[in-house]
């Protein structure tokens, strides 16, 4: 259906003999971060997903029909902590053997002024699917993207962190996920 | 015929002292802290560090006892005191390698499954049996209230010993103490 969509974009783009393929991405990893943030017993931390990969689909010209979709391997999640690493993949926490992948993926996009867009987006952790809308800046210069996105989440909406530690006695409920992503028009 | 401890016994000796000391204070420190405070956490991870350490210097310790002989107690102790003393040793023995594996086992079957990394660096898996429990609230509790009780007879044990050695060393005046002490050399 997407690819559908994509296509009949192209298609319509290249009609009025614009560059072939202008709405599609491709990912720069090495520029690129997915990380994320939240509290444990009172302290701040970080860390980021090291592998994930991207399939982009944004026009400027015509946000509604955009996609992209987004794969991100849980395992890859790491903090700079070995103890909270070794805990992140257990079945409490991601279950990251049941549920080896994460997904994002943004059906649609609105332009909300300047460089300010948001993604009407599905976020898929743990098994569980939840509308989301990630609100985004891109700056596009040449056949380069760079786009930056901060995006809260609670913990408990996707069951990471069951049991005990459901409560937020030790860690933090609310997660924040920021995107900075460095793309090449394909 | 020598009367001392062996170097390697001495420095054992000293090193599993310290760590159940600190063990200990960090013990009783840890579970009087509020829930979610970052200080307790970090105790908790430190107190499963030493313990591991305290388990396997006791089996070094241990390896080293039954193929190194002991002084013998010195002739001049009753046959009871002698029987009190070799029960005391056998005891600090049975708690030093008792304690850590009842401390793991706890840990393994916490509600928590809070992954064990020796000092932050050598991940320590969970005790097969205890981590897949099918009631593990029930056997953590079990668990940490007998190594409450555990760590109450270490105190009473360790009291017990440092107060016989200072009893020879002060009233008896004997080297049952000074044979464990380092000696400093002089060079």
């Amino acid at each position: 259906m997407n690819a559908v969509r994509s296509l009949a974009v192209v298609l319509s783009l290249s009609a009025f003999a614009s560059p072939v393929l202008a709405a599609d991405w491709a990912a720069d990893a090495a520029k690129s971060q997915i990380k994320f943030t939240g509290t444990q017993a009172g302290a701040d931390f970080s860390g980021r997903f090291a592998h994930w990969d991207a399939k982009i689909s944004f026009d400027p010209a015509n946000v509604a029909a955009g996609h992209a979709e987004v794969g991100i391997d849980i395992a890859s999640a790491a903090t700079g902590d070995t103890q909270r690493d070794e805990a992140l993949p257990q079945p409490e926490w991601f279950d990251a053997k049941k549920y080896p992948q994460a997904k994002f993926e943004a059906k649609s996009f609105r332009a909300l002024g300047g460089d300010r867009y948001e993604a009407v987006a599905s976020l898929t952790i743990k098994g569980v699917t939840k509308d989301v809308t990630l609100p985004f800046t891109l700056q596009i210069s040449g056949d380069q993207a760079h786009m930056l996105g901060h995006l809260d989440i609670e913990r408990s909406t996707y069951n990471v962190g069951e049991g005990a530690w459901a409560a937020p006695t030790f860690v933090g409920a609310k997660v924040g996920i920021d995107i900075d992503l460095t793309a090449k028009k394909k | 015929m020598t009367t001392r401890y062996s170097s390697v016994a001495i420095l054992l000796h000293w090193l599993i002292a310290l760590a159940i000391l600190a063990l200990l204070v960090m013990g009783f420190e840890m579970t009087s802290l509020p829930l979610g405070s970052h200080l307790q956490f970090v105790l908790y991870q430190l107190h499963k560090s030493v313990g591991i350490t305290v388990l396997l210097l006791s089996l070094i310790r241990l390896g080293w006892r039954l193929s190194h002989k002991a002084p013998a107690l010195p002739a001049h102790m009753p046959a009871w005191e002698q029987a009190l003393a070799h029960l005391g040793h056998f005891a600090l023995y049975g708690l030093m390698l008792g304690m850590p594996l009842e401390g793991w086992a706890l840990v393994s079957a916490s509600v928590w499954n809070i992954p064990t990394v020796l000092y932050g660096v050598i991940p320590l898996p969970h005790l097969p049996v205890f981590s897949t429990l099918a009631d593990k609230k029930s056997a953590e509790e079990l668990l940490k209230l007998l190594h409450q009780a555990a760590a109450w007879v270490m105190i009473a044990t360790v009291v017990g010993h440092a107060a016989a050695a200072l009893r020879h060393h002060f009233l008896i005046h004997d080297d049952v103490l000074t044979r464990m002490l380092p000696r400093w050399r002089k060079f």
